[in-house]
Parts: structure tokens; sequence; C-alpha cells
């Protein structure tokens, strides 16, 4: 039974991808399952807003990461006050492959965490999520020559990070 | 461009032609770079590799929930069930104030096209709405008011969902006319077609979940609920 319009049916598809760039953003199952919820939440009161023709692929990550950077920045505030959670408490689930499958994932994903969040976001839409330069230097309204370098210091940051473990 | 950047560039399928040849050219010569080359691809490949998985693995119930309110009014007693807070506390407060800015403007009028009439600290059913409510059967739409879903609440009373050009609520028969349960304006720039296309506001479909007892009518219990005086 399908009762969802073109837009609805659209975010549907898209499930899936926003739920992997939450993941590449939070580190915490549950904050990633929450974050994509809130923006799903977000896109449909704001359909009205999106130009039917242009890519809602776009659209939607941006509502993403803009609502990550406002709920880290409360965070980041929160957590200057309060003692950071037990690690134990989150009750997401976690799609990650299991332990035995998953050594040289597990350091990828560990190294991503420690990145920056400027250049965690660009290597996570480029090099996972697919997206060209331009498109994300329109995503997030930056030059693309700052997306270049924020790539590049990522990366390699990552590569070095990745090596050493 | 840097020498990195367009390295990395090269790398990633975004320099032009020409560029892109001038770069493959130099790695080729260059071992260093080529290993760096190598290193690069296989760290990306390990990041899809990592992430992937999320991508493939099936939605959670509560995501997919998200999307589907109008799914979940279909279905009234999986939604009941899946439900644990209904949001009648809102709707009411929701509701008295929505009614007045968006059914009769920012004044109470007393004339008597205004669709909605307050009246002793109730709203009632007027004009078009209350004609609508009166004669429509869903089947069997004709004006600007479409009714919805007829069925019977908690208290007994018949009530029916309807759509108007700025809106949609439901109201129930109450003492012989239709009172007021919940107004809801279209979202701003949505014309009514699209409104309907897009089907129920989530708000309302909330508001039909937690007053519902049993099934909406069918259409033949809808027509002798009508023949019947809607009592």
């Amino acid at each position: 039974m399908d009762h969802l319009s073109p837009f609805e049916d659209q975010l549907a598809a898209l499930l899936p991808r926003l739920r992997r760039f939450a993941h590449a953003l939070s580190h915490d199952a549950a904050d990633a399952d929450d974050l994509t919820q809130v923006t799903v939440e977000r896109a449909l009161r704001s359909k009205a807003q999106w130009e039917p023709g242009t890519r809602l692929d776009s659209w939607c990550y941006r509502i993403m990461r803009n609502l990550w950077i406002d709920t880290a920045r409360a965070r980041t505030r929160k957590n200057a006050r309060e003692a950071p959670e037990e690690e134990g408490l989150s009750v997401g689930e976690d799609p990650r492959p299991g332990m035995e499958a998953a050594v040289d994932l597990h350091r990828v994903m560990a190294a991503m965490e420690r990145l920056p969040d400027e250049q965690r976001e660009v290597v996570a839409l480029i090099l996972v999520e697919g997206f060209g330069y331009r498109e994300v230097s329109e995503m997030l309204g930056l030059p693309i020559g700052t997306v270049s370098s924020r790539l590049v210091r990522g990366r390699t940051a990552l590569l070095a990070m990745v090596g050493e473990q | 461009m840097n020498d990195d950047e367009r390295f990395f560039a090269w790398l990633d399928g975004e320099l032009g032609p020409a560029e892109a040849a001038e770069m493959e050219a130099r790695v080729a010569a260059d071992p260093e770079l080529k290993r760096l080359a190598d290193q690069h691809r296989a760290l990306g490949s390990q990041l899809r590799s990592a992430f992937n998985p999320i991508a493939d693995a099936p939605v959670p119930q509560t995501l997919q929930a998200a999307l589907r309110p109008t799914a979940q009014l279909i279905d009234f007693r999986a939604a009941k069930r899946a439900r644990s807070m209904p949001a009648v506390a809102q709707w009411t407060a929701m509701a008295a104030t929505l009614a007045i800015g968006i059914f009769i403007g920012t004044r109470v009028p007393q004339e008597s096209s205004a669709p909605v009439q307050a009246e002793a600290g109730k709203l009632y059913a007027a004009a078009s709405i209350n004609r609508a409510l009166d004669t429509e059967l869903a089947s069997a739409p004709t004006g600007d008011v479409r009714v919805g879903i007829t069925y019977r609440d908690s208290a007994g009373e018949i009530c029916r969902t309807f759509t108007a050009p700025a809106g949609s609520g439901l109201a129930c028969r109450n003492s012989g006319r239709w009172q007021m349960k919940g107004l809801f304006a279209a979202p701003e720039g949505q014309g009514s077609d699209y409104r309907m296309a897009a089907g129920m506001d989530p708000n309302l479909a909330a508001l039909v979940d937690s007053t519902i007892a049993g099934e909406a009518f069918d259409e033949a219990a809808e027509k002798a609920a009508k023949a019947n005086g809607w009592k």
C-alpha cells in the first residue's frame, strides 16, 4: 500500500543514502538516526521551498548538514557544562558490519571520526556520497577552492591515521 | 589550484581532458606519485566499503514512518498501536488559533458567509462547510469543500474530515450541529489541488487517529448515516 506523492517517493528513495551521510557526520548510531529523522521532517515541512527540476538529493544533504551543525554547536555548549554521557547509553540500530568482518573498516571509520567536522563532511560528500566538487561547493555554500583544499587535508590526514594504527 | 589539489582533482576525475592528460603523464613518470595515487584509491574504496553497508541496510521503521503520515492513517488500528501519545492537547489549542486566523480572517465576523462560527466558546461549521458536512458523500464530491472520511468517535458522535481551499479539518455531530474539533491551515503557497495530491494533513491524520473508534465508514455506512441525519 503506497500513498506517497512523488516528493515523498523520492525522499523515501533517498533515505538509505541520507542515513549513510548521517553516520559519517555523527559516529553515534542513535544520533545518526535522529539526524536522519529530523532531516526528513524538515524536508517535508519545507517541501514548498524545493524547486522541482533541481536535485532533491543535494537539497536534502544540505538540510542534514545544516541541522548537524546546529546540533553539534548546541552539544558543544552542553558538553562544556556536563560530563559526557556513558557510551553504553546509545540505543540506535547500528547497521555497520560486525567485528569479524571489519577491522579495516573500523579503522577507517575511527579515523573519520577524528577529522575536523569541516574536513569530514567534504570527504564524506565527495569520496563516499559521490558528489562532484562543484556540487559540494554549491551545497555547502563554499568556494570550490575551499572544498578542494579541505578535501586534500582531510584525505591526507585520513591516510596518515589509517597507516599509523 | 596548487599541485596537490590538481593531483587529487585528477584522481577524482575533476580535471578537464588536457589537464588530466598532463597529470596522468606526470604520475606515470613518477613512482612516488604513482604510489600515492594507489594509496588514495585504496583509501577511497575502504571508505566506501565502510559506509556502504549503512545504505544497503534496511531503513528502520521509525524512519520510514516519518515519511508516511498518510499511510498510517489508512491503517487505523496499526497506527493506533504504533502511536502511544495522541496529539489531542496540541490540536485543541492549535485549532482555536488557526480557525480564527485562517477561516474567518483576523476579525471574527458576524456575516453569514463565514464557514466557521464561534458560539459560546465553541466553533461550529457554517455556510459552505456546514453544507458540505450535511450533504456531501466522499464518493460523490461536488463543491469546493470535499469530505474525506466519516467515522464514529469514542463518544459515539459521527465525525467527518473535510478539505476546504484554505485548509482541512475535522468536525463532529453534536446536538444537531457540526462542532469543529480541529482546523489546519494549508501549507503556505500550496493550492488545494496540490494538497489533495499530497494526502491528508499529518496533524489532521493524528487527530483522526486519536479520536476514531473502530473503522472509518465505507460508502454504504456513510449513506446510511446521512439518511439517518448523522445521529
